[in-house]
């Protein structure tokens, strides 16, 4: 019902903004930033790409219990409290992102088409499963012949909510929202069923990230029609409206099914000034995806491959005019929900022995979560302070697998120029399955005998973008 | 009562000539006259692919309008080879050239170049209302720089 009542809403907005007509504007947000070049000032081949080395460390226990190193047992570990991409310590110095690409108009003189294209060469989860040394991020082609559609082609991020559309080297966090992380950041299942895996001692030789696939960092392979234009007394309301086909098969250049994703998004921002990825202004947005997911979740030995569905919806809002930010956002999602990369078969904890139904498996889960942040740039300064608060309830259509995950994050930014800075967080943790007894109490307590341990994680990160 | 009054036709002919051959003068043969205050006349040549390039020279002239004073300075923008791509109608920075165009800064688009980019694209570009297409760029850079401008290029 409420993603109907989404998915309505977006198609609207979609619709009226595709009839509106008005001066198209320059490049200023998320789809025009990402998806087109300035007209008459774009080169054939521009350069750039960014750097982002970090250092995480989290305070967690280890999981309390009996001693041994069966689930809940002593000196074991579970995701959350391990440093991804690899999951292996609690500490960890890591080059998290390294992008190269290059983007513009291939023939400078018809600002009709530009192409865009981005490698990852860095240690996180789009390289880390499967060991890939580097991998295409992004690889697109956009026709801006037909005023008031334009259309890009390839693999590019899709539109849907602002914390993934963004780009990520002006994210103000180092990490993502739980919601986003978990409810947005796709992960693929495997081509067969592979079995949960247990918490486990450090040091470690069994990985804990189950999942073949990198994951789908907010981006798929598809075709999109999509622009913006400038409308109100004044014109500086700017209306922006995306309609996405795509695979649903995240940066994997193929698909796994028939079944294609839909995405829809609509936006609304007054515009204050500037331009670019800080532009001023007051933006509202709503989106909407529905897809299917094939997926062989069965504990047997007969493939028996079954499609899922997946729909994920969101709205937000936010304003930005210095010193002040601020953003929030709600998002709400049915099927394929991820319950971390050590159980890849979708299901918490394998108590359905294979067989997934709605009241046990994220593969018929439901979730929602949402975020409110802000941020202060401290006059006459180069430091930023931001603070974050957010809330995601995974499983909430189940009695006994559902999570509540609450997260402060507290940070600061120091901005050498505009194209570096290091940023620090510092993120308090505060994680419970209501479904079972709090504390640890062996089988009573559930997943609550590790999340009991769940603490906090400090980061520092450094950007360089060129 | 409707009073209607005859003159000669050649009288119609030598008005009519006088305003194209002004029209014609004002914008491209001597534009100073626009500018009779004028004490320094700046030619800011463009004749780059990049980008940074096109906001460099707008902001040339912008800086020079504010040091001098847009009576006291007579600026213009020749565009040729790939500079001539700031001049075109599309153009991201049109709304700097409006603003610059109205304190008086004029802009010259070289057209050997526009004739070799309508071969390349099949189709002639649309230009900025606020440029004027000249026969050649290097040699509206030449006249100027007889009639004592400086040529300046960012």
């Amino acid at each position: 019902m409420g993603n109907k009542v989404f998915k309505q809403a977006a198609l609207a907005i979609v619709c009226t903004g595709g009839l509106m007509l008005g001066a198209t504007a320059q490049a200023a947000n998320w789809l025009m930033l990402q998806g087109t070049e300035p007209a008459g000032a774009a080169e054939r081949a521009k350069l750039w790409g960014f750097v982002q080395v970090q250092y995480q460390k989290d305070f967690s226990d280890a999981n309390p219990g009996p001693a041994g190193c069966a689930p809940g047992g002593s000196n074991c570990y579970v995701p959350p409290k391990l440093i991804g991409p690899n999951l292996d310590s609690q500490s960890a110095f890591n080059v998290n992102r390294a992008r190269i690409g290059v983007r513009g108009s291939n023939f400078p003189l018809d600002s009709n088409t530009n192409y865009f294209l981005l490698l990852e060469m860095g240690n996180n989860g789009i390289t880390a499963p499967g060991d890939s040394f580097v991998k295409a991020t992004d690889a697109s082609v956009t026709f801006s012949h037909i005023p008031g559609a334009r259309v890009r082609a390839g693999l590019f991020k899709y539109p849907g909510a602002e914390e993934g559309l963004q780009a990520i080297h002006v994210f103000d966090y180092i990490n993502f929202t739980k919601v986003t992380n978990e409810m947005l950041l796709e992960r693929f299942p495997n081509k067969a069923y592979t079995a949960d895996i247990p918490a486990q001692p450090l040091p470690t030789t069994t990985s804990l990230n189950g999942f073949e696939n990198g994951v789908g960092a907010f981006r798929d392979v598809g075709i999109q029609v999509f622009d913006n234009f400038m409308v109100g007394p004044n014109m500086d309301w700017e209306l922006s409206y995306a309609l996405m086909v795509g695979n649903g098969n995240g940066l994997n250049f193929s698909d796994t099914n028939n079944n294609k994703d839909l995405y829809l998004y609509a936006s609304a921002e007054k515009v204050f000034g500037g331009a670019g990825p800080r532009r001023e202004g007051m933006k509202f947005w709503a989106w909407h995806q529905d897809g299917k997911r094939t997926a062989d979740l069965t504990n047997d030995s007969t493939a028996n491959p079954v499609e899922y569905d997946r729909e994920r919806s969101g709205v937000g809002f936010k304003y930005l005019k210095k010193p002040y930010r601020f953003t929030a956002e709600y998002m709400t999602g049915e099927g394929m929900i991820f319950v971390g990369p050590n159980n890849p078969d979708f299901d918490f904890t394998n108590a359905n022995q294979g067989v997934p139904t709605a009241a046990n498996s994220g593969a018929y889960g439901e979730a929602d979560g949402w975020y409110i942040e802000g941020g202060w740039y401290i006059p006459n300064t180069k430091w930023e302070i931001d603070a974050r608060y957010d809330f995601y309830n995974r499983l909430k259509n189940t009695s006994r697998f559902e999570f509540e995950r609450t997260r402060w994050t507290l940070g600061t930014q120091y901005h050498f120029n505009k194209k570096t800075r290091v940023a620090i967080n510092y993120e308090i943790n505060d994680d419970e399955a209501p479904g079972f007894a709090s504390g640890t109490c062996g089988a009573a307590c559930g997943p609550n005998n590790n999340l009991d341990g769940f603490d906090n994680r400090i980061a520092v990160q450094v950007t360089a973008i060129y | 009562m409707r009073v209607s009054r005859k003159y000669p036709a050649w009288v119609s002919v030598l008005f009519a000539s006088t305003l194209l051959a002004t029209a014609l003068f004002a914008s491209s043969a001597n534009a100073a006259e626009d500018k009779p205050f004028a004490e320094h006349k700046v030619v800011l040549q463009i004749s780059d692919n990049d980008p940074s390039k096109q906001t460099l020279v707008l902001n040339v002239a912008g800086n020079l309008l504010k040091s001098y004073g847009s009576d006291k300075v007579d600026v213009e923008i020749v565009a040729f080879g790939p500079g001539v791509r700031l001049m075109f109608d599309e153009n991201v920075n049109k709304g700097r050239i409006g603003g610059l165009s109205t304190e008086g800064v004029r802009f010259a688009a070289c057209g050997n170049t526009l004739t070799k980019m309508t071969q390349a694209l099949g189709h002639e570009p649309a230009l900025n209302p606020n440029a004027v297409k000249v026969g050649a760029g290097v040699v509206r850079i030449l006249e100027l720089t007889g009639q004592g401008y400086t040529l300046v290029k960012p």
